[in-house]
């Protein structure tokens, strides 16, 4: 009877764990979470088989020149400026790809499928894509497999069905992780803090907030979520955001999160300027450059982030590979240049690496 | 403003056309394809609808800023209908395009009733209705629609893509209206002298009621083929919409004070902006580039027919 009693009750907590998987904190998204343990011992990776795509009677591009076209989600921001400069690198580098950038420069799903297309029309090689919207974009996808077209994403993935390889910057639970025993040092176990977003929807960040919840609700139990604000990616509207949630929990907040790379020195200036440097600890993502004058006034202890330049020069190495053939499905790591190895995760996913957290002593050395 | 007087902007901009349409076969000869004239045709739909309802708005001397607000509503109410309500998706849809009907019924309620300039109540009801979709999507998007569901987006009947279809007879619908009818006559009216209109025994507030509601229609039916064809539903689908769609109409001819203008017009400001969008992509222009010379073939073609007008006039 006891056994049956504990059977029934594990099952009944199996099955809520699965039935409440919204997200607990705003801006979360409602896909099932994996958060890491709390020591950062790394779980073997599952084996997981292929799940991407294949393009339809795509020509032998073994050892030939192959013309690349790269569309992230919007173009003119350092941070796709940074990645388009790494592609550049890679294609320097191997010698016969010729890459472009070109893009919508709004965020904007409609018009980055409409660039797609036109692409696909004029007979490209090889797409890489950052999309706006994993399930918008796949149908123009798939078309451009369906043409023989080469398919591989990075930044932000599209449903697996409708691209070939995904370059992952940064596994989410590894951010997620990344983000939190940081602020947890800063602040304490019982800290309370609060997130400043781009939208609840934009899948990347949403994803990042599900995992925080989850990685929080195991290893930083005491730690308190006050608020998740949306600030766009719009410096201003951030600043605004951060100021507000300054002001309306005042000696309560502890800390801010800025989850995307406006957001984070936005938050930063907006501590600055309220004279709480030193009470509100600022942890985000970012770029080096825009986080510098923070922390080297001790206002910001932790960025964390990849190396979009490395994301960028990743991605076409990929893409050179699976034109090559030599990146199959099935494989367990793929060459990458000068990144060395790189592995094969989740099916058709390529890792970039292990988050990287810039401090005071190290933000000096890079320059994007 | 005499019917000629019409006919020439839009025989500018025929010419405009087959000018571009030459240069652009020229310098790419994956431009001139059925396939890819067939597949613009696809991807200029939902702007090509809603502008068939702005060119009415814009006769009466008003504007919808609202209607990519009424877009992206739509397209939420859509997928709410569907999957949190549990209506069958056929159902669904006749829901959805029922209240981006009433929201642009609304706008013309405020418009009429309250003697509120268009400017003004379509401005707020932009915010409003961006408001409200992004309210009730809860930021969610909404996915996972049967296949047979996607044949409106992007299915083919007849080797034509469907949205095509149902934007030529609409188009014919609507130029059909505008030209030939006492409800066209009646907003050709309005827009020249309100008050005269209102004189002469029009009703001018039923008029605009209607309008109004059918901007909000056609930015519904547009909002169900743009779902169809991204296969999800997002609250900022449509945004920025209202500025293509009055570059289009504004381009084909419909004077921004009211009074003149056509389908016809419309039409072929819409080809013209969608041939030099894509044509300009597959020759190698990038998407910034591409904007500019938008910009500069809209004051060429208002200069060029403002010119002859004048001197037609003079």
């Amino acid at each position: 009877m006891t056994k049956l009693t504990v059977a029934v009750a594990l099952c009944l907590g199996l099955m809520s764990g699965t039935a409440f998987a919204a997200s607990a904190w705003t801006g979360g998204d409602d896909l099932p979470t994996s958060p890491l343990s709390c020591d950062g011992a790394a779980a073997a990776p599952a084996a997981k088989p292929y799940d991407g795509a294949e393009p339809s009677s795509a020509p032998d591009r073994a050892g030939k020149n192959i013309t690349v076209v790269d569309i992230p989600k919007l173009i003119g921001i350092g941070y796709f400026n940074a990645t388009s400069k790494g592609i550049q690198e890679a294609a320097t580098e191997l010698g016969n790809v010729e890459a472009k950038t070109d893009g919508p420069t709004k965020a904007n799903i409609d018009e980055q499928i409409t660039f797609i297309d036109n692409y696909i029309t004029s007979g490209v090689d090889g797409i890489l894509f950052a999309a706006n919207d994993p399930v918008a974009i796949a149908p123009v996808l798939k078309k451009a497999l369906s043409k023989g077209i080469l398919v591989v994403g990075y930044d932000a993935n599209s449903t697996p069905d409708a691209r070939q390889w995904f370059v992952n910057q940064a596994e989410f639970n590894g951010i997620a992780k990344s983000l939190l025993d940081n602020m947890a040092k800063e602040i304490g176990e019982d800290g309370a803090f609060a997130i400043v977003t781009s939208t609840f929807t934009t899948p990347n960040q949403a994803r990042w907030i599900a995992e925080m919840a989850a990685y929080a609700a195991a290893c930083h139990p005491k730690m308190k979520w006050l608020e998740t604000v949306e600030a766009q990616e719009d410096n201003n509207l951030s600043f605004n955001q951060a100021t507000t949630l300054i002001n309306k929990h005042g000696d309560e907040l502890k800390g801010i999160f800025g989850m995307t790379s406006v957001a984070t020195p936005a938050s930063a200036e907006a501590v600055t300027q309220a004279g709480k440097c030193g009470q509100i600890a600022v942890v985000g993502l970012a770029t080096p450059n825009a986080m510098k004058p923070y922390v080297e006034k001790d206002c910001v202890k932790s960025v964390v982030l990849w190396n979009p330049v490395d994301l960028g020069y990743a991605a076409l190495q990929v893409m050179r590979a699976v034109a090559d053939q030599s990146l199959k499905p099935g494989a367990t790591t793929v060459k990458a240049g000068k990144l060395g190895d790189l592995q094969v995760i989740n099916g058709s996913e390529i890792l970039l690496g292990p988050p990287f957290t810039f401090t005071k002593e190290n933000i000096g050395q890079f320059d994007f | 403003m005499t019917a000629s007087g019409l006919l020439r902007h839009e025989s500018v901009l025929a010419a405009l056309i087959i000018l571009a349409l030459a240069i652009l076969a020229m310098l790419s000869d994956r431009f001139f394809t059925p396939e890819n004239l067939l597949n613009q045709g696809r991807l200029m739909a939902e702007v090509g609808l809603v502008a068939l309802a702005m060119t009415f708005v814009i006769v009466t001397g008003g504007i919808d800023l609202s209607v990519g607000s009424i877009l992206g509503l739509t397209a939420i109410l859509f997928g709410v209908f569907w999957q949190n309500v549990g209506m069958p998706l056929p159902v669904a849809m006749l829901a959805a395009v029922a209240s981006g009907t009433l929201a642009g019924l609304g706008n013309g309620l405020i418009i009429t009733r309250f003697s509120v300039p268009p400017l003004i109540a379509t401005l707020a009801t932009l915010a409003l209705y961006r408001g409200l979709a992004e309210g009730i999507s809860q930021a969610r998007s909404v996915r996972g629609y049967p296949e047979w569901f996607f044949f409106f987006g992007q299915g083919e009947v007849l080797g034509v893509p469907f949205q095509l279809w149902v934007l030529a007879i609409a188009t014919a619908v609507c130029a059909i209206i505008l030209g030939l009818t006492p409800f066209g006559r009646a907003t050709y009216a309005i827009g020249a002298n309100e008050t005269a209109a209102r004189f002469s025994g029009i009703r001018v507030s039923a008029t605009k009621l209607w309008i109004y509601a059918g901007a909000g229609f056609l930015a519904a039916l547009a909002a169900i083929i743009f779902v169809s064809r991204v296969t999800t539903t997002r609250s900022d689908m449509g945004t920025g919409l209202e500025l293509d769609v009055i570059t289009g109409v504004v381009l084909g001819g419909t004077s921004i004070f009211g009074g003149r203008g056509t389908i016809v017009g419309t039409a072929l400001g819409l080809v013209l902006i969608q041939a030099l969008k894509n044509g300009l992509a597959l020759s190698g222009v990038k998407g910034d580039g591409t904007i500019v010379v938008i910009g500069v073939v809209l004051i060429v073609a208002i200069l060029v027919s403002a010119i002859i007008d004048r001197n037609r006039g003079g």
